[in-house]
């Protein structure tokens, strides 16, 4: 396989990271017209994400409980209380078992979608469109959804289980399978993206290339790995970042389901941060969370970067 | 239609049958449900094909619900941040992908990585700068948030898109004497009209089915979306489960027609804005 292959296939995000060739003669007009087309959307990130994350700051170091209501400054004690306060730490852990399960569903589950998108025949044909439904579909809409299919005296899933012996019980009402029930129907909801993604970069995997590799006598199962899946590998990490940070970032397939609960089981850190700020009116710890949450996030995609970086970069 | 029965193809076909189940099933059931009556809807031996066809709920959902206000506030929500999103995202990808100005890699990195900040983990002081705007409880205040958290994703994706424009273009319309706004407008711009459409698309199923933001930052009943009108509908002491559906298969129905029109432009637009 030549090296032009790769790159025209692998090509992805990544791309931004190289330095962009800076024309040196460029008229001072174009110049002028580059800057006002992107002033819009570094004002807008600026006032929604840099300003708001600035303000999580200062908040976290006072003692404000009601948004906005008059606080003073307290320095690092919100922070001191809020690193003692198991539930946070309870909420840390639970997000890291969100993004890990969420992964690992997800992930297997778009590969065999996107490996059936790319057979022939109708079936994949029609399905390369209908397969994003379920991502089309409002939250709000996921949630009545499942929570109406797993009723236990209604629910027609619930009752396909009980026929064959099987007791569902009230999955989302059970603490001990909340969590894992949430992340199943988040999977259902965001598997479709990621499947899609995947099949488009399988699709620029050379045709000949694999039946080469078959010809030479490799079959699928090593030639998935030794050619396909290198040069997935750009796309998957792309996915892999986004995805996460996408993942983590979920609060309302827990919160429309299972509010947290019961008694916390399903509580992730953004929840935990919802709950905080709007139910127990404590937005000042809800501000040191979002502010330690954020550097935890950082150190981890840091070092996500650093070493799941495919090598070409 | 030939049907040849060969055994190495049961696994792939088995697998299609349960994705084919797992994906669009939810969907039947929820359809189907809508039009139950109050009895069938409740009845312990689901029945599956609805055997009291009626209106009811949806009946009862109009005259006894604010859902057309609901319907109404969506749709000027997510055409307000398409729009938006759509004119932000097309001028920063042209500026830092095409004219590529000085510092656009650096700017092209700080947006991205802004971008990756998890909005819900900004919700409280996003709620008091928005206050300090005054734009809580407007719409205003609801499409910039919706822009803020889809106009860099957009960018990105729109980058594969004007990579596939040929520069000679630019060129050629400079050569006949084209200002760089001109040339933006009259021959680039043109040629992004799949890009615009993925974009669009992908923006407006975005606003019409977020939760979060308009769950806090809007506060009039008046000035709710469908999503928050449901979960609303939801959350009742007594669930009225045909009502609920009504809602349901109304809430997700623009979206899924939308899809069955563009849907087939939609996903290959993205799969050739990602892995360019």
């Amino acid at each position: 396989m030549t090296l032009s292959t790769t790159n025209r296939a692998v090509r992805t995000v990544g791309d931004r990271l190289r330095r962009p060739v800076v024309r040196s003669g460029m008229p001072a007009s174009t110049k002028l017209l580059g800057y006002a087309l992107v002033a819009p959307i570094v004002i807008i990130m600026a006032v929604v994400i840099a300003f708001p994350l600035v303000s999580a700051v200062t908040t976290s170091l006072q003692n404000q409980h009601v948004i906005g209501s008059p606080a003073d400054f307290v320095g690092v004690d919100t922070y001191a209380k809020l690193l003692q306060d198991d539930a946070f730490w309870a909420a840390l852990g639970r997000s890291g078992i969100w993004l890990l399960l969420n992964m690992i569903v997800q992930t297997l589950l778009a590969f065999a979608t996107a490996l059936l998108l790319q057979r022939n025949g109708w079936w994949s044909t029609s399905a390369r469109t209908w397969i994003m439904l379920p991502w089309a579909v409002p939250t709000v809409a996921v949630a009545v959804i499942w929570q109406w299919m797993l009723n236990s005296n209604y629910g027609v899933v619930y009752k396909i289980f009980a026929g064959v012996g099987i007791d569902l019980g009230a999955p989302f009402a059970n603490g001990a399978f909340s969590l894992i029930t949430v992340i199943l129907v988040n999977s259902w909801h965001w598997f479709p993206l990621s499947a899609v993604v995947i099949y488009g970069a399988l699709a620029t995997v050379p045709n000949e290339v694999i039946e080469a590799a078959t010809m030479d006598g490799a079959n699928a199962w090593r030639s998935f790995w030794a050619i396909t899946f290198p040069l997935l590998q750009r796309v998957l990490f792309a996915l892999g970042l986004v995805g996460s940070l996408w993942s983590f970032n979920v609060l309302d397939s827990i919160y429309l389901t299972t509010k947290g609960g019961p008694a916390g089981a399903s509580t992730t850190m953004p929840v935990y941060i919802y709950d905080t700020a709007f139910s127990a009116f404590r937005s000042s710890e809800a501000a040191a969370a979002s502010v330690v949450t954020v550097i935890v996030l950082a150190i981890a995609g840091m070092l996500f970067f650093r070493f799941g970086r495919p090598k070409e970069y | 239609m030939r049907f040849s029965v060969r055994l190495e193809r049961v696994p792939a076909v088995v697998a299609m049958i349960v994705l084919t189940v797992t994906v669009l099933g939810p969907l039947y059931w929820i359809t189907v449900s809508a039009f139950k009556d109050r009895q069938e809807i409740l009845l312990s031996t689901p029945t599956w094909f609805p055997q009291t066809f009626t209106l009811t709920n949806f009946q009862q959902l109009f005259l006894s619900t604010d859902y057309v206000i609901y319907l109404r506030n969506s749709i000027i929500v997510a055409v307000a941040t398409t729009v938006v999103t759509l004119i932000v995202s097309l001028a920063a990808a042209y500026s830092l992908y095409r004219l590529r100005v000085p510092g656009s890699g650096r700017i092209a990195g700080i947006v991205l990585v802004s971008y990756m900040i998890p909005g819900a983990l900004l919700i409280v002081p996003l709620y008091k700068t928005l206050s300090g705007l005054e734009l809580i409880d407007t719409f205003a205040g609801l499409v910039l948030v919706n822009v803020a958290f889809t106009a860099p994703f957009c960018t990105w994706l729109l980058r594969g898109f004007l990579l596939a424009v040929p520069t000679e273009l630019d060129e050629a319309a400079a050569i006949d004497g084209a200002g760089p706004a001109r040339t933006m407008l009259r021959v680039v711009m043109p040629l992004m009209v799949p890009g615009v459409a993925t974009v669009g698309v992908y923006t407006f199923i975005f606003s019409w089915t977020e939760f979060v933001f308009a769950s806090q930052f809007i506060v009039s009943d008046t000035l709710k979306t469908l999503p928050i009108g449901l979960s609303a509908l939801v959350g009742q002491y007594t669930i009225n489960w045909g009502l609920v559906m009504a809602g349901t298969v109304l809430t997700l129905a623009p979206t899924v027609i939308l899809f069955i029109l563009v849907g087939r432009f939609f996903v290959g637009g993205l799969i050739a804005g990602a892995t360019k």
